[in-house]
């Protein structure tokens, strides 16, 4: 695995948690900032468009009202036919915005007239003129200023026109149906018109200026554009040519609403191949005129200062998140250099060098306790050791002490086998197997006599030296006995007295001594508390002795044991152990038990003396498979053979 | 582009070769019924393409005024061609201007009667009693003649060439010409699903429209010219049709000189359906299909029986005396 240092970690994690922090900040953030834009944005066109429609409308109703009044008049027959011209004349001196203004008869509205008489006045140079408009190649009456406020009974704003005889202006005409009464009903007799020119409108819509690059155009009612920033639009296009040629289904809809006389601010719902990018558009309106103006601005524009701050922003973040970096880095440097020192400490003490010398800390905090708990165990440290060089020379010297003792114990028991060549009638083999150093068990035979042959297998209470020690003594007891007493009981009562006496560590031992005579076979015994022998007979008849009424040696002093005789036959044999055998444990606790040592023996009905053993040994290893002995285990097997 | 200059050098070197043979190429001045539109692109790029010259002949275009109709310029001597309806060159070779027909070039009626369908319209019937804007300057007689025929009684509002008192809802319908007028509703921002369209041609009125006439002085005076004056015609718009974009630009800047608004889209509308206007592939006569520019005997016909109904006159002449193709 590559390796990775602490203030790497910790600057990880902590950029990640500051990175995911400041893009929900930064969310939150943008989400309410464009939003507000958006906002203002629209509040501000809004108000700018509501501006301009109403500059615009000032000077439309102002020229509505002329022709108005004079239809008024007509209908009242204020004016005589000769005061209309120069009527007209002196309302175009006072009024610089009118161009001409038209007062256009149905026919024979004066009968002296005819068919057409339409008296016009308007401006050229800086003079006003007048001609009489009407005749065969100028019937008025199928012109759209004349005919539709005819048909439709209502003043016509007419769609704005290029006057080519005017200096080529961009003009819109206003016309309004005037009435007589003819026997009572209400009936057309002519239209007033002005003309106005659209220069200072085009000027008010080419002032309006929002955001970087954002401009107005207007629109008529038929969709015709009137003012655009880009000239070779105006007159020639409609909203909806545009859309054609650029594919645009938006922004013929947009054009829709607009000359249906809706207002709205919203994303455009087009391209524009005037100006790229994302637009929004505002749009409202006139209404005296039924055109409409819209104001488009790049969402780009609307969205920049946004964007200038988001950059700020970023890089503020960025340099911020480096900082922090490094700061983390300098600081994580700084707490943690004590630790690699540390573990080169930890390295070297535990190479054995406890005197080392630790990191110097200045600081009360953790590496204060770290090194306090250094310290303290570079101390407890050189202080075990110290005890444990002195106890591991003290336990060897114990263990040496313990080993010669075994030896010396081992020496005290018969390990010579065959031990008697030249004693035909008895065949033995015996073994003894400590479970701690020094054991408590015992075995011996000898020959008393000259043809008895007394053996003892006996188990002290107890483990280790003063089991040995006490075993000791019960053998050394035994042999010294049986020098003067040949009876088992007798030899068991002496012992019992012996070593009853001034047992103040409440030791005992039990025993099983026999005395066999080799002539006859006739066995005597006494058991002082042991375990029951197992007689094997030579026909293959196996019991196990009865168990015994009498206590272990050296409990009560004056007790006074018994004995038993038993018939031995050539080839017969005997089974001793101690509860070693019989109690051998395994990890679960099982006992190997006295069935298994009657099992093992009936099994090997014929072995030898030695076979038997090393296979009952065999079987307790794999019964107990390798848990720990925790008692001597001593068997021994006798075989008369007389 | 690279593949244009080398064509017209092509073209220029041919035409100073042509007109140096003809050193003296005739000259031909031509009026088409109307301003500057694509219905005659073919004529201002057979100009500007040089043609005219390339068949040794110096043609001046000259437009008629509101004032000043086509065929005042023709009898006046003013021009030796002009582009006419049908109906109205008969019409005026009956009121007796000695006009011949040179070369029909449209073989179908391009007129629709459209109703907004707000107005509930939507059978020709219905028209009964209601108000329908024509044309007053001519282009009347067959939406005027159908009517008649069919006893529906409408009151025909004559009106100049704007869209505005349709749009105004001022008429209740309006005949249009499939090519001007009908897309200039469109471009007005009215949808085409929100019109019904009563083409005069689906009701037995398809009778043709452009073609081009001259005096039957100048035709026997100038028989030669005029046949490659057609000759070069037909070329021409066989290549304005292959050359779209190129034919509207040439519109575009003769409408901008004559300071027409115009706009690309409406002109490429007006060339796609004048061409097609000008396809007789499903017309057929006796020995087969119609040829291009032919005149068709049961089309003069079909039309000198939709004149007789509306003026209530008969026709002063045979439709051999009307029709005189130079190429024949």
């Amino acid at each position: 695995m590559k390796r990775t240092s602490l203030s790497y970690h910790i600057i990880k994690n902590v950029l990640l948690f500051c990175i995911a922090l400041f893009l929900v900040i930064f969310s939150v953030y943008y989400y309410f900032a464009r939003k507000t834009i958006r906002e203002d944005t629209r509040e501000n066109s809004v108000y700018l468009a509501k501006t301009t429609i109403n500059k615009i409308e000032q000077v439309l109703t102002l020229a509505e009202k002329n022709p108005q009044i004079i239809a008024k008049m007509l209908e009242a027959s204020f004016v005589s036919k000769d005061s209309l011209v120069p009527f007209l004349k002196s309302m175009l001196s006072v009024n610089d915005n009118l161009y001409g203004s038209i007062i256009a008869f149905e026919p024979y509205y004066y009968p002296e007239q005819g068919m057409y008489y339409a008296p016009y006045v308007y401006r050229q140079d800086d003079s006003i003129c007048t001609s009489i408009l009407g005749d065969r190649n100028y019937e008025y009456f199928y012109m759209d200023w004349y005919q539709i406020p005819k048909i439709t009974n209502k003043p016509y704003w007419s769609e704005p026109y290029f006057d080519e005889g005017g200096g080529n202006v961009l003009m819109t005409t206003y016309s309004v149906p005037f009435y007589k009464d003819v026997n009572g009903a209400k009936t057309f007799s002519g239209v007033v018109t002005i003309d106005i020119t659209l220069k200072w409108l085009t000027e008010i819509i080419t002032e309006v200026k929002i955001l970087e690059s954002g401009y107005a155009f207007l629109l008529s009612r038929n969709g015709v554009v009137i003012s655009h920033p880009n000239s070779e639009y105006i007159m020639n296009q409609t909203i909806f040519t545009i859309a054609k040629e650029n594919n645009q289904p938006g922004m013929r809809e947009t054009g829709r609403r607009m000359i249906r006389g809706e207002s709205s601010f919203q994303a455009a719902e087009f391209r524009s191949a005037w100006k790229p990018g994302k637009l929004w558009i505002n749009y409202a309106p006139l209404p005296s005129s039924k055109w409409s103006m819209g104001i488009i601005y790049p969402e780009k524009e609307m969205f920049a200062s946004l964007h200038r701050m988001n950059f700020i922003l970023l890089v503020l973040i960025i340099i911020g998140l480096v900082s922090l970096s490094v700061v983390i880095f300098k600081i994580v440097s700084k707490l943690t250099s004590p630790l690699k020192d540390f573990a080169d400490s930890a390295r070297l003490i535990a190479s054995g060098n406890f005197n080392v010398r630790l990191p110097e800390i200045k600081t009360e905090d953790e590496m204060k306790e770290l090194y306090n708990s250094f310290s303290f165990m570079q101390k407890e440290l050189d202080e075990y050791m110290a005890t444990l060089k002195e106890t591991t020379s003290a336990k060897e010297k114990i263990e040496s002490e313990l080993r010669i003792a075994n030896e010396i114990q081992m020496s005290m028991i018969p390990h010579i086998f065959p031990p008697f060549p030249d004693l035909s009638q008895i065949d033995l083999f015996a073994t003894l197997k400590s479970a701690k150093e020094v054991g408590g068990d015992l075995y011996d035979f000898f020959v008393i006599e000259g043809n008895k042959f007394c053996f003892a297998i006996g188990d002290v209470s107890g483990k280790g030296v003063p089991a040995s020690l006490f075993m000791a003594v019960t053998r050394t007891l035994v042999r010294s006995i049986s020098d003067n007493v040949h009876s088992p009981s007798a030899i068991v009562e002496s012992l019992n007295r012996s070593i009853s006496q001034n047992n103040d560590s409440n030791m005992f031992v039990t025993l099983f001594l026999g005395v066999l005579d080799l002539k006859t076979g006739e066995l005597l015994y006494t058991n002082a508390g042991h375990n029951p022998p197992v007689l094997i007979r030579k026909n293959g008849e196996t019991f196990m002795f009865e168990k015994t009424k009498f206590i272990p040696a050296g409990l009560f002093e004056d007790f006074k044991y018994g004995e038993s005789s038993l018939k031995l036959e050539s080839g017969d044999m005997l089974f001793l152990y101690t509860d070693g055998v019989s109690e051998a444990e395994n990890v679960q606790g099982d006992l190997f038990g006295e069935h298994s040592v009657m099992q093992i023996i009936n099994n090997n009905i014929n072995a030898r003396p030695q076979e038997l053993i090393n296979i009952m040994g065999n079987e307790i290893s794999a019964h107990v498979n390798g848990y720990t002995q925790s008692d001597d285990i001593t068997m021994m097997t006798i075989v008369y053979n007389g | 582009m690279k593949l244009f200059v080398v064509k017209t050098l092509i073209i220029n070197v041919f035409v100073l070769f042509v007109s140096h043979l003809h050193s003296q190429s005739a000259k031909i001045t031509f009026a088409p019924q109307w301003m500057p539109q694509a219905q005659f692109a073919g004529y201002y790029v057979a100009q500007q393409m040089g043609f005219y010259k390339e068949a040794g002949l110096e043609v001046e275009i000259i437009h008629p005024s509101a004032n000043i109709p086509a065929t005042d310029l023709l009898s006046s001597g003013k021009v030796d061609v002009i582009s006419l309806f049908l109906i109205t060159g008969m019409s005026a070779k009956n009121n007796g201007m000695d006009l011949v027909n040179i070369a029909q070039l449209s073989q179908h009626s391009a007129i629709y009667i459209v109703t907004k369908k707000s107005s509930g319209i939507d059978r020709l019937e219905k028209l009964k009693g209601k108000k329908i804007g024509v044309w007053k300057s001519g282009f009347d007689e067959v939406p005027k003649a159908m009517m008649k025929e069919k006893n529906y009684d409408v009151e025909w509002i004559p009106i100049l060439f704007s869209v505005n008192l349709f749009m105004l809802d001022g008429i209740d319908a309006m005949t249009v010409m499939s090519y001007n007028e009908y897309d200039n509703i469109i471009n007005c921002g009215v949808n085409e699903d929100e019109l019904n369209v009563f083409p005069i041609s689906d009701y037995g009125y398809d009778v043709p429209e452009d073609g081009l006439y001259c005096l039957n002085a100048t035709y026997n005076a100038k028989k030669e010219e005029l046949k490659r004056f057609v000759e070069a015609t037909f070329r021409v718009w066989e290549y304005a049709s292959a050359n779209k974009t190129e034919a509207i630009d040439i519109v575009l800047d003769k409408m901008k000189a004559a300071h027409i608004p115009a706009n690309r889209v409406h002109q490429d509308w007006m060339l796609d359906r004048v061409l097609e206007m000008m396809k007789g592939s499903n017309k057929s006569k006796d020995n087969g299909r119609v040829k291009k520019g032919e005149l068709l005997e049961t089309d003069f016909n079909h039309a000198s029986k939709i004149f007789g109904n509306s003026s209530g006159n008969d026709l002063k002449y045979t439709f051999e005396e009307f029709y005189r193709s130079p190429n024949q």
